[in-house]
């Protein structure tokens, strides 16, 4: 018998449970790979992946289901394809997608017994803790960053979910700061990478995640230059493929637009002003390197050396954008290039430019090794880490299939410390969490019919027994409340409403209820005579808002649903994407972040606080 | 490093794209190391006996895997076994076609496909066969054993890659336990230990050179500054300001203890000013959160004296290795000047951008000439030694320089056993360990009982074969390995341990030996890591035995 052994070491209830179960994975990169094996030698019946990523040459040293001949194919389909191979008695299903497409609702999440997060963003992490929640399944969430990993798992109302612990945002930085006035090697590497190469070969109006262009009254006349500056950059474009073009393009950003920031005095009272490059010297300087130079990843150019690879891989990347031109076909989109940190071109570019910058502005020069890792925030990543994590979060699904959550650990992998793998017994959910302490509701709808009247006054006035004094919100953005009730009589599904949106109801009255989100259904066939347009899925209890300070009323102990203290910071609700890590990375230091945000728990609070036994733990193993 | 590469023309060459993620672990020096690697996985040793299923080998090429990933050289996989239905329910790299087959021939073939870089060859025999022809095993740089092996197999091949001074991994993984340990050579020196960057700060602040003293004495008009510069002096030359105005009033003296030293930080922060919009400045700030931390006089860490007193260090030859010829060079440099040669690297601070560029330049320029100072004393040993080896490459010696505080010189240990020619001092360790509550030690017990048992199997005739699950077998081995760990008899093991013992027992049991997938799996990734370390000759090796307990998500090292 093929599963014999795992028939031996689980036993007979825990296979069958393993071999009826339907598991959802979410992400096919280097955890996602070891992770679908492992499912699928462990016996686990149905398996469903997930990624929206393609396969590329970097990810060949650890995502062993990838082979070369697999590069710009769908991870999912290829991860599915390949272990199908190995094992043609699995059922496997792959999605080529967005896991934060609404066609992945609660209803579809609902259907899994257990969902496995193999991610590398915070964006679609967050999202699917939020839908789990919302689902109520189980969540194995998992990350590695090069020798350090992580486990966690994650169940409604019984352990800290990914958000009740603050996580780091990548940075981001002030317009000006990368426009104008650069203080650090950074600055100048955002300003190649986000304004420089956009504006040159690519499609400017994106908006660079990590450039902040929120305007206010201080800036509002620089960020105006700035446009202008930046539409006579545009211009270039047209003579980008000429022999002077890195003249003008020279001329430009190292010269005219210097020129005038030398002239905003106010900047330089107390540091040293931009100092112009000398083009002639740099010209001549640069006659005498090769071409070859910028193979020198690990060492610092000098000047000379970075105009010269700035001249070559302006020219190159002009070659390609003209070469796409022409072999356009009619109802395509104008081609552009865009950053790549695997794409030698647009990272020499982008090497050469930054530095030309931060001698102008007196900052330290960088290799191009380094601005790789900068500009590519990328994250060290090896088979070995994701071979133990993957490991890992079997183990730990085990616990969960076996109802013994009390068993199961947040586990660490460490480089450093006595230990390889340290375990850490599973935290109660944090009380103030803003995303797993909301409560919600599901409400379904007609979408032909269903108004915002329908759902506030048969659903939160009639059925939840709201008063008239409440707010709606989608977002960040009021769509209602007593004042401003111009809305009522629209669809709600004309006002964006979908499947799977998510509308926040906060009461404005003075002995006040919790927020409450509500998630929407739609209905798959019309409304029958006696149905109403919107209507309760499940009836709930709204606990009120805590008096002051923050502290849950004592007579909700028996209710599960613990109340939150109220927040207007919807944290879960980013519908952006940012796909800046490269591959499952963890946080750094949420382990620590993590410590303190458990130490305030309260346990007398009526929260049901997760006791765990050491002593017991080592039960997984089960006579047969 | 770029010359560890012959780079391509148009810039990184797709080998170094490839393994990009991987080279900001461990650079090209570490990649071109794993490159030049040839690893042995002994996978098995023959059947265990009619009754048995045998060593199923799935860590082993589960290791394999996570080395063929990152690109070493190559591998031979030497396995007499012939694949069976129950190997296809747990090794990802055998097929439904590969059933009746060469193991080691499908194994290789499968693992050759995850990198077109990396060589595999395979040996459907036993490893005792190989090992008469002299040449076999020096072929490798490391060598891994899947367990349980029988001694009259285990005992040679360790010895004789102890003696080619080959690294050796012996592992284990049965059902939800895992174990193993590495023999290293006796001194197996690291240079890159890659530690904590914080702890590899060294300011020299009570040690100061010219240049440094220089760039602090041009503070003497810090109250003239006004209060953009005032608040953008580096904290580095406001503490080396400070210092000598305390050296002034305390008879030339640092502050040399804890209440001195917070009199001094004091001191600091009382010389910022609060008058401005912020009512403070973060470069004070900085210094005196800076002042316990860095006001220290340099002094040698005990690891690296030890190092330095090694007869390897003391008593050069000309068949030394480069290690030892630059850590007898940077011995000179400490004896002559009292330090370590300077890093260079400074840590971010409030500060002026050209003014902070500056500052790293006196570090940087200081940290070179020590590199120079070390290098001439380096050349110098090579030609008195008269040396036949290729001179010490330059970037090996600034390596070392950068890293001279943290290097590690590691004693490598045979691989443990509990036998009769057993090491005193690893059963006592045992001993010790099974007293401590929750210890995974009784699962390493447990193992070496199973080593035991399976060694009276092979070696018995075909009439008095038992299983692997066999009573008598496992209660007369366990007496045995209890009575070895005593010394005496087995009884002097108290109950409770004994308990634990027998727990851990039931698990190899019930598991007959056999490897659950995930379990093996996650040991590939820890056996795999330890052979980078090993290999790479970076950060710091297993010393020596590890346990994993998969029921418990646990792992525990031992030296024994």
């Amino acid at each position: 018998m093929r599963d014999s052994s795992i028939k031996r070491s689980l036993g007979v209830d825990l296979t069958r449970s393993l071999k009826e179960s339907r598991v959802l994975l979410v992400g096919a990169g280097g955890i996602g790979c070891e992770l679908l094996k492992n499912l699928v030698l462990t016996g686990f019946g149905e398996i469903h992946i997930i990624d929206l990523d393609t396969i590329d040459l970097s990810n060949l040293n650890r995502q062993f289901l990838f082979r070369h001949e697999h590069i710009k194919k769908s991870k999912a389909l290829v991860a599915k394809e390949v272990a199908q191979k190995f094992r043609s008695d699995a059922k496997l299903e792959a999605y080529h997608a967005n896991i934060m497409d609404a066609q992945f609702d609660v209803s579809w999440f609902e259907s899994f017994n257990v969902v496995f997060n193999a991610l590398d963003n915070i964006a679609a992490r967050r999202h699917v803790n939020k839908m789990c929640l919302v689902a109520n399944v189980p969540l194995i969430e998992s990350g590695t960053t090069g020798f350090n990993g992580q486990v966690q798992v994650i169940q409604k109302s019984e352990t800290e979910c990914y958000d009740c612990n603050v996580k780091e945002t990548p940075k981001s930085f002030p317009v000006c700061t990368i426009r104008s006035n650069p203080k650090e090697p950074i600055h100048c590497i955002v300003w190649a990478k986000s304004y420089l190469l956009p504006e040159l070969f690519g499609n400017s109006d994106d908006e660079a995640p990590e450039v902040d262009s929120t305007e206010d009254a201080d800036n509002a006349k620089e960020i105006a230059d700035l446009r202008k500056e930046a539409l006579e950059l545009k211009e270039l474009r047209q003579s980008i493929d000429t022999e002077e073009a890195h003249q003008k393009v020279f001329d430009k950003v190292f010269g005219k637009d210097i020129i005038r920031l030398q002239g905003m005095t106010d900047l330089w009272k107390e540091k040293e002003p931009p100092k112009l490059l000398d083009l002639a010297q740099l010209q001549k300087e640069s006659d005498s390197i090769a071409s070859t130079v910028s193979a020198q990843d690990q060492r610092v150019w000098t000047l000379g050396e970075n105009f010269s690879v700035f001249r070559d891989s302006l020219n190159r990347l002009a070659r390609r954008l003209k070469q796409l031109q022409e072999t356009k076909l009619p109802d395509q989109d104008s081609p552009i290039l865009t950053f790549d940190k695997d794409d030698v071109d647009t990272l020499d570019f982008v090497t050469a430019t930054a530095n030309l910058r931060a001698a102008i502005f007196h900052l330290e020069l960088k290799s191009k090794f380094d601005v790789k890792q900068m500009a590519g925030n990328i994250i060290p990543a090896i088979a070995t880490t994701n071979a133990m994590t993957a490991g890992l979060c079997v183990l730990q699904s085990l616990k969960v299939f076996q109802d013994n959550l009390m068993q199961a650990k947040m586990v660490f992998l460490e480089r450093s410390g006595a230990r390889a793998i340290n375990s850490d017994s599973l935290k109660p959910p944090n009380p103030d969490c803003p995303v797993c302490s909301r409560l919600v509701v599901p409400v379904e709808i007609d979408p032909e019919l269903a108004t915002l009247e329908h759902l506030v006054h048969d659903v939160l006035q009639l059925e939840l027994g709201y008063g008239r004094d409440i707010s709606l919100l989608i977002g960040d953005r009021l769509v209602y409340d007593q004042e401003f009730d111009d809305a009522l009589p629209d669809k709600l599904f004309d006002m964006g409403i979908k499947n799977g949106s998510f509308i926040t109801v906060k009461d404005d009255n003075e002995s006040a209820r919790v927020n409450l989100d509500v998630v929407i259904k739609t209905r798959s066939e019309p409304s029958s005579e006696d149905s109403k347009p919107a209507t309760l899925q499940k009836m709930v209890e709204i606990p009120l808002k805590p008096k002051q300070p923050a502290q849950p009323p004592t007579d909700d102990a028996q209710n599960p649903e613990q109340p939150a203290p109220p927040s207007t910071d919807d944290a879960a609700v980013t519908g952006k994407r940012k796909r800046e890590g490269s591959d499952d990375d963890v946080e750094p230091n949420s382990h620590d972040a993590k410590r303190l945000a458990s130490a305030s728990v309260p346990d007398s609070n009526g929260i049901k606080a997760i006791v765990l036994d050491d002593e017991e733990e080592g039960a997984i193993m089960i006579d047969d | 490093m770029t010359d560890a590469f012959p780079a391509a023309l148009t810039g990184p060459t797709s080998k170094e794209r490839k393994y990009d993620r991987q080279l900001r672990l461990w650079a090209a020096t570490g990649q071109q190391a794993l490159e030049d690697s040839h690893v042995l996985l002994v996978n098995s040793d023959g059947p265990l006996g009619q009754y048995n299923t045998g060593v199923t080998g799935v860590a082993g090429v589960e290791t394999l895997k996570n080395l063929v990933l990152p690109g070493i050289g190559g591998f031979t996989i030497v396995d007499p076994a012939i694949v069976t239905e129950s190997d296809l329910g747990v090794n990802f790299f055998l097929e439904g076609e590969s059933l009746g087959k060469s193991r080691a021939e499908e194994t290789c073939r499968l693992l050759k496909e995850l990198n077109p870089d990396v060589e595999g060859y395979y040996y459907v025999k036993r490893v005792e066969e190989l090992l008469t022809d002299p040449d076999f095993l020096p072929q490798h740089k490391l060598v891994i054993i899947s367990g349980p092996m029988r001694r009259s197999t285990l005992v040679p091949l360790t010895q004789e890659a102890k003696q080619l001074g080959i690294p050796v991994l012996y592992l284990h993984s049965v059902g939800f336990f895992s174990t193993f340990s590495v023999q290293l050579p006796a001194e197996f020196p690291i240079v890159e230990t890659h530690p904590d960057p914080e702890s590899t700060q060294d300011l020299r602040l009570l040690n100061p050179w010219p240049e440094l003293v220089a760039a602090a004495a041009g503070l003497n008009n810090l109250d003239t500054l006004d209060d953009h510069q005032h608040g953008h002096v580096p904290y580095l030359l406001l503490l080396l300001h400070f210092l000598e105005q305390w050296k002034h009033s305390h008879e030339g003296n640092a502050p040399s203890n804890y209440k001195e030293k917070t009199e001094f930080r004091e001191f600091v922060r009382s010389q910022a000013r609060t008058s401005n919009p912020e009512g403070g400045e973060e470069n004070f700030d900085e210094a005196a959160a800076a002042v316990l931390k860095t006001i220290t006089p340099f002094s040698l860490r005990s690891s690296i004296r030890e190092i330095f007193e090694m007869d390897q260090c003391r008593q050069l030859s000309a068949s030394s290795q480069d290690f030892w010829v630059i850590a007898s060079a940077i011995k000179t440099f400490h004896a002559s000047h009292g330090v370590l040669p300077l890093p260079g690297s400074l840590p971010d601070m409030k500060a002026q951008s050209a003014d902070y560029v500056s500052l790293q330049n006196i570090y940087k320029t200081k940290a070179r000439q020590d590199v120079e100072e070390v290098t001439a004393t380096v050349r110098h040993l090579e030609s008195q030694l008269q040396r036949q080896t290729p001179a010490i490459p330059d970037r090996d010696i600034e390596v070392f320089c950068k890293n001279a505080a943290h290097i590690k010189v590691v004693l490598g240990r045979d691989i443990p056993q509990i036998s009769i020619d057993s090491d005193a001092s690893t059963l006592k360790t045992i001993r010790n360990e099974l007293g401590v509550p929750d210890s995974l030690i009784p699962i390493f017990i447990a193992m070496q009982i199973l080593d035991s048992v399976v060694d009276e199997i092979q070696s018995s005739s075909r009439e008095e074969e038992r299983s692997v699950d066999d009573d008598a077998l496992w209660n007369s081995h366990t007496e045995r390995i209890l009575a070895l760990l005593t010394g005496a008899d087995g009884s002097a093991v108290c109950q409770e341990a004994r308990a634990q013992i027998a727990r851990a027992s039931k698990e190899l049991r019930r598991a007959e030996g056999g490897e659950l997938h995930n379990i093996s799996s996650l040991t590939g990734g820890l056996v795999a890591q330890e052979a980078l370390k090993v290999l790479t000759r970076q950060y710091g090796p297993l010393d020596n035995t590890c346990v994993f307990d998969g029921a418990r998500s646990k792992s525990e090292m031992y030296r024994l």
